[in-house]
């Protein structure tokens, strides 16, 4: 309990949907707040839903906590509640320290004022004293690295500009919690790994953190354990593994278990004899995919992509192309087979999709596409991780 | 090891703790928030200028040019007040100063947290700090027109009464009248965008209402409506401590500034209350 520094116990939250209700329930609430009267908050009322549904869950200090689930979920409303933006209508949330949020990073910019200014200010909002300000302002403009911007109005910042500044001041105020949602998804691969690295140290430093992604990848690098959010409802997992697994299976039964033929050839081309030597995995194992085709032209120097994909946005988790290895393929006419093979797939358990995709010459025509539901089944102790294996020699 | 601040959110928190703790609570919110406040009025007072030519020049103009209108219009005689002492500009920009405090700061407040934007549903933050730091342009373009008032108190050679050094704390009612007036029109505009309307309504309407351009008259239903206006007391009360050096209304004019208090207090305890709803009404 010592170490508890985020406690959620039965926390509900309910949403109204339409706008009429909104205004009607929000003027009956504060009517019956002031005379001092419950809003009776538990009770659904018509056009009501819950939009997070009696979640419970304890975070000690220094761990890191994964938020996953598909969209529409509950994941931006739990970190809500946990910021205290929204008040939960059931349950208690209970919260150790200074709470620095990268949910909507620069939200509190005007757009009028200058880098400099809007530092002031939105330090200010986001609870830091002037003293503290001065003291980070030259570290919070270096981590921002917008250059002479920072003396230009906010307004002609770029989008990616604004993320910087803002990030760069969040995570200068010395929270000892962090909620992070998708937002270092956003600029470009520099400023992602400052990001990284910057969330990485505060971890170090004792910094509990919240990571709320899309990213599978992203989410089994950083957390141990982790909640998987569905329809409003959450499981908690001590193994972020079990979790990843849980939240592919929520696709399953979304997920069409027949291969989806996107594309089978064209006038050029026709593929036939298509075949998968398997479709459920152990970690390590291998991927053999062998096809004839009957060509009436030539086709020379084509692109093929191999990707897995995973989620219910089957969002892309690794990919691969024979021309990132500088393989060159030629499709020659006449009648002739394939063979593809992607080699020792470390990815624990998961329900993914494989697709195979054949472009001609600079892609400008899509000769086959496929992709096939898959399963990763068991996990790889050696690393408890998910990556593609990497095949290296290092000679003296 | 720091210690850390343990926060609980749960529903119906602030119903719950107690009237000692409610008060105590909205008092140290305030302490904690002051250089938020501040900053926020800064943001406000330089970003309302920016891109303007003349940019602090109209916190003058504005006051100057509705000034005029009027001494126009009683000049030549549309705008009739009937008899006072005094020449009519200074008799008219006392009233306008204080009016200046009420009007413009409703008008902003009501407005100030929808204005904040996306802000008030993405961080977290005391709510009341918007609210209040809008007040400090009403304040800002009541010092104005006070320094323009004094001016032209010099240049007719008018010498003011000496309980005008108590206008400052004149200036504490209608402060907080406006102020509490502005935390309640503030909720509403988050709920219903009808109120900005309503408010630039009312407020016009008011000032031919409330005697800022006029003395009272001595009997009729507008003396009688003005009786019970506690905005009529504030401003007569005002203009008294410039020309009269005495209350000419004590009792209506102190009954009028505990009114205030009250409304302040009411409204300031009702934002508190409402202000975990805030974010997902807006």
């Amino acid at each position: 309990m010592e170490n508890t520094v985020i406690k959620a116990e039965n926390v509900s939250k309910k949403y109204c949907r339409s706008l009429k209700h909104v205004m009607l329930y929000g003027v009956h609430d504060i009517a019956r707040n002031t005379l001092g009267l419950s809003s009776q908050s538990e009770r659904l009322r018509d056009g009501e839903f819950w939009a997070v549904d009696d979640v419970s869950f304890e975070v000690k200090r220094g761990e890191t906590l994964g938020i996953i689930g598909p969209n529409g979920s509950g994941k931006s409303t739990m970190l809500k509640l946990i910021n205290g933006i929204f008040m939960p209508d059931k349950g208690r949330i209970e919260i150790k320290g200074r709470v620095g949020a990268l949910i909507e990073v620069g939200a509190g910019f005007h757009p009028m004022l200058n880098g400099r200014e809007n530092i002031y200010v939105n330090g200010a909002i986001l609870g830091m004293s002037k003293k503290e300000i001065d003291k980070k302002f030259d570290e919070i403009v270096d981590f921002a690295d917008i250059g002479e911007f920072i003396d230009a109005p906010v307004k002609h910042y770029s989008s990616g500009m604004v993320v910087r500044l803002g990030f760069a001041i969040a995570v200068h105020c010395e929270p000892d919690i962090l909620l992070v949602d998708e937002v270092l998804a956003v600029g470009d691969v520099g400023f992602q790994n400052k990001c990284f690295n910057k969330v990485g140290e505060l971890r170090k430093k004792g910094v509990t953190t919240i990571l709320v992604s899309h990213n599978m990848h992203i989410i089994s690098a950083f957390t141990i354990n982790a909640l998987v959010l569905n329809n409003s409802r959450a499981t908690y997992f001590d193994s972020v593994v079990d979790a990843i697994k849980e939240y592919t299976n929520i696709f399953i039964d979304k997920q069409d278990s027949d291969i989806e033929k996107v594309c089978n050839g064209t006038d050029g081309i026709k593929f036939f004899d298509v075949a998968i030597d398997r479709r459920i995995f152990k970690p390590g194992e291998s991927f053999v995919f062998s096809a004839k085709y009957e060509a009436s032209v030539d086709y020379s120097d084509t692109e093929i992509d191999v990707g897995i994909y995973c989620g219910g946005d089957s969002s892309l988790y690794f990919q691969a192309n024979n021309k990132a290895y500088n393989q060159r393929i030629d499709i020659k006419k006449g009648i002739h087979s394939l063979k593809i093979t992607i080699k020792d797939i470390r990815i624990n358990n998961a329900v993914a999709k494989i697709g195979i995709a054949i472009w001609a010459k600079d892609r400008t025509n899509l000769l086959f596409w496929w992709r096939i539901p898959v399963e990763f089944k068991g996990v790889d102790h050696s690393t408890g991780r998910n990556f593609l294996n990497l095949l290296y020699e290092i000679g003296d | 090891m720091k210690t850390e601040n343990v926060t609980v959110y749960s529903p119906d928190r602030i119903l719950k703790i107690g009237l000692v703790a409610v008060w105590k609570e909205l008092f140290l919110s305030l302490l904690k928030s002051r250089e938020l406040i501040w900053r926020l009025f800064l943001r406000d007072f330089s970003a309302k200028y920016r891109q303007s030519l003349l940019g602090v020049l109209w916190a003058v103009l504005n006051p100057l040019i509705t000034v005029g209108i009027f001494v126009f219009l009683n000049k030549s005689g549309v705008f009739n007040i009937g008899s006072i002492d005094v020449p009519y500009p200074a008799f008219a920009l006392v009233g306008l100063t204080v009016w200046a405090l009420f009007a413009t700061g409703l008008t902003v407040s009501s407005n100030s947290i929808v204005a904040a934007g996306a802000m008030v549903t993405k961080i977290n933050f005391p709510k009341s700090s918007l609210v209040i730091a809008s007040m400090g342009q009403a304040v800002v373009e009541f010092m104005v027109r006070l320094c323009l008032t004094i001016i032209v108190f010099v240049i007719y050679g008018i010498v003011p009464a000496w309980t005008a050094v108590l206008l400052p704390l004149a200036a504490i009612p209608v402060f907080l009248l406006t102020l509490g007036m502005g935390f309640f029109l503030a909720l509403l505009t988050g709920i219903f965008r009808d109120t900005v309307h309503v408010v630039v309504l009312f407020t016009t309407f008011l000032l031919f209402l409330v005697p800022v351009l006029y003395p009272i008259p001595d009997s009729g239903l507008f003396a009688a409506v003005n009786a019970f206006n506690p905005l009529s007391h504030l401003i007569v009360g005002f203009r008294d401590l410039v020309f009269l050096g005495k209350l000419s209304s004590p009792a209506g004019y102190f009954g009028s500034c505990l009114f205030s208090l009250v409304v302040f207090l009411f409204f300031w305890r009702f934002f508190q209350i409402v202000e975990p709803k805030i974010a997902e009404r807006v």
